[in-house]
């Protein structure tokens, strides 16, 4: 996509750079060409796509970026979270379970909102730990960086089950 | 891939749902997460000190149908089990009755982990009794 291996990026310069790509590889462009160069063409385009849906996603970007480094965070995988997180993880739980049986919105809300504001600092430590470091990557610490990526995780999950609550209320 | 008729019904209707008072010293709590997912999983079990036989255990659990299953099934297993016997069991027995695919397997790893770190909770907490005693 032209744009450097950093974990933070500038989410404005990749929705400009994926749509003058995808206007360049769209087949209509490519309709009159030999078939071989439509082919190239279309790869291209696909693989724009998947580097998009990868690029914008603050989880799958630190994934990749780790894959770029040789770790790769298998399902399953991971060490063991540390205590005082998962208890905090556990209350909210429990927290967004009761507002959903009591369907109070507000309160799913709230600790939606408060979710992301964890999520968001966790994201920012992450552009320190993945971009602070030597450009290209030497030196990251990777062991600091697959907690936080497992810390993205049970932030995802949390506010998957929000849209689940939302959606349900929404009928 | 199909699910279990026996790992939808310990979804479905799961046992031993709730809490136990983790400040009670007969309590072993056990909290495991798995990173890859974002499941949490908590167990508990209170046992009787004299006979160490697990007289309860409940769990609760946020996630996937698979590790909810699993950690019900786990209760189950354990109550009226001593502590040496639950903590022999392994995430092989809870993969065998439910027939949890191999994606899932990491449900019942966790499922043994947060018995096993109940009940090093439990003996702690004993440990720490005895030694004031």
């Amino acid at each position: 996509m032209g744009l450097p291996a950093r974990y933070g990026i500038d989410l404005k310069e990749l929705e400009v750079r994926y749509r003058e790509l995808s206007r360049v590889l769209h087949p209509d462009k490519h309709a009159h060409k030999p078939a071989g160069e439509r082919r190239i063409s279309l790869g291209k385009a696909v693989e724009v796509n998947e580097a998009y849906r990868i690029l914008k996603d603050d989880l799958a970007r630190a994934t990749a970026l780790l894959a770029l480094d040789g770790h790769v965070v298998a399902e399953g995988e991971g060490a063991p979270s540390d205590p005082m997180f998962l208890m905090e993880v556990m209350e909210l739980r429990e927290e967004l379970s009761e507002a959903r049986s009591a369907k109070d919105l507000d309160r799913v809300g709230a600790l939606g909102e408060k979710v992301t504001a964890m999520r968001r600092a966790t994201t920012a430590q992450m552009a320190t730990a993945f971009d602070g470091p030597e450009p290209g990557g030497a030196g990251r610490e990777h062991a600091e960086l697959k907690a936080l990526v497992g810390r993205l995780r049970y932030y995802r999950r949390f506010m998957d089950e929000v849209d689940v609550i939302e959606e349900e209320a929404l009928g | 891939m199909a699910y279990s008729d026996k790992l939808i019904e310990h979804y479905e209707n799961p046992r031993n749902v709730g809490t136990l008072d983790k400040g009670d010293d007969t309590v072993g709590t056990g909290l495991v997460g798995a990173p890859a997912c974002g499941d949490v999983m908590r167990l508990q079990i209170r046992v009787n000190p004299e006979t160490q036989i697990i007289e309860d255990a409940k769990f609760k659990t946020f996630g996937c149908g698979s590790a909810i299953a699993s950690s019900s099934l786990a209760t189950e297993w354990i109550k009226g089990k001593t502590v040496e016997e639950a903590n022999a069991l392994k995430n092989t027995q809870i993969v065998e009755e439910l027939n949890l695919p191999p994606v899932k397997i990491h449900c019942s790893v966790l499922a043994e982990d947060a018995i096993k770190s109940a009940i090093a909770d439990f003996r702690e907490k004993q440990k720490k009794q005895e030694d004031k005693g």
